[in-house]
């Protein structure tokens, strides 16, 4: 196995969000999370006066694939990466800043958020996460014995995929 | 790699429709969300062209439901099939869980399909992985043209060796679409299983 893996939970889960919760009452940004290279969610916080986010899988997907396209075009230009990537629409706007090689965090903010704020406070966050995700980062194998992932799993695993799927 | 999510208590999976320009990749993808009850699906996301040629990537998540106190989700993705667009297909390709091989039966199709899939090979290998070690399945796509070639011939040039399961189908009426989904899905959770065994 290749690919690097996060498994962000317990201690790490929780202080994680707690970046992502402080990053959104330092900024007034109204949405942070935390997302993998692959495009999947690994933690993220709503600001109680926003309304309800869009759906979060298609934008960690989306924002994934951006950034690993940006990455491919700094490579192109020889840079070994750009850093930031800011999206400014007429309401909103999305900072994406990487973490390191694991992981992006995004901030989703609107016109209450000045972007310079967002920026500054970002990187920070950045930072910590980047601390916090190396740490998670385990040796693949390892926390999924942990978890009984065991043939019953797969069995179980199995049915569902024919009630989704259909019969054989 | 599968993602863990201990937090959420998620499992996550990364399913790959490959093959060349025009085999059916993204139809295959759009039948599969026309059939995937609401409540089990996310949105489609389709990054296309003007006249519906995939730019970057199709995206559908599909929940598979609770297993063992995991929910368990598979996101499943189409590359851009045309020759033209090779860096963004790499791109997708990253973390990839199992691949879904879409070939075209048309007859002037058939080195197409040969090179899509050293192209799929090529791209792993920069991932350093390999077909050994990556879940993949074939589906014969485009059963129903009047010329389709015979699929010994088309399987002769992609998997010489008869490795793959192969699926013959007709995508856009749906035919021959959800088996191969289900063997490679069921594929990588054996391969999730086992490499825990192992480990």
């Amino acid at each position: 196995m290749i690919e690097p893996s996060i498994a962000l939970f317990g201690e790490s889960f929780e202080e994680a969000s707690r970046v992502l919760e402080e990053l959104l009452e330092e900024t007034g940004a109204q949405y942070s999370l935390l997302v993998d290279r692959k495009g999947f969610v690994l933690a993220h916080r709503e600001a109680l006066w926003a309304p309800r986010p869009p759906a979060l899988d298609s934008l960690a997907t989306l924002v994934a694939g951006n950034a690993a396209a940006t990455k491919a075009l700094a490579e192109l230009l020889g840079e070994k990466r750009f850093s930031e990537i800011v999206h400014q629409g007429e309401q909103q706007g999305i900072y994406v800043e990487e973490v390191n090689d694991l992981a992006l965090l995004v901030i989703i903010f609107d016109q209450n958020a000045p972007v310079g704020r967002v920026k500054l406070y970002g990187k920070r966050a950045a930072g910590r996460l980047d601390h916090i995700t190396q740490r998670a980062k385990v040796e693949s194998g390892t926390a999924r014995n942990q978890l009984g992932l065991d043939t019953e799993y797969r069995e179980s695993a199995s049915a569902l995929l024919d009630d989704l799927f259909g019969e054989p | 790699m599968s993602t863990i999510n201990f937090a959420t208590r998620e499992i996550n999976f990364k399913i790959v429709y490959y093959g060349p320009g025009l085999s059916g990749k993204t139809t295959n993808l759009k039948y599969v969300y026309s059939k995937i009850p609401e409540d089990r699906k996310g949105e489609m996301v389709s990054l296309a062209t003007e006249d519906e040629r995939t730019l970057f990537f199709d995206f559908l998540p599909v929940d598979l439901g609770e297993v063992k106190g995991f929910k368990t989700r598979f996101h499943l993705y189409t590359v851009p099939g045309q020759v033209f667009y090779n860096a963004s297909r790499k791109l997708i390709l990253r973390g990839v869980d199992g691949i879904v091989f879409v070939a075209d039966s048309a007859p002037n199709r058939l080195r197409a399909n040969a090179e899509s899939m050293r192209n799929l090979r090529e791209n792993l290998a920069e991932y350093e992985l390999s077909l050994e070690e990556i879940p993949l399945v074939l589906q014969i796509n485009k059963r129903d043209l009047p010329n389709a070639l015979p699929t010994e011939m088309i399987r002769a040039v992609i998997d010489p060796e008869e490795k793959y399961p192969l699926y013959e189908a007709v995508a856009i009426q749906g035919v021959g679409v959800f088996e191969p989904l289900r063997e490679v899905s069921r594929l990588v959770l054996g391969r999730l299983v086992s490499s825990s065994k192992t480990s």
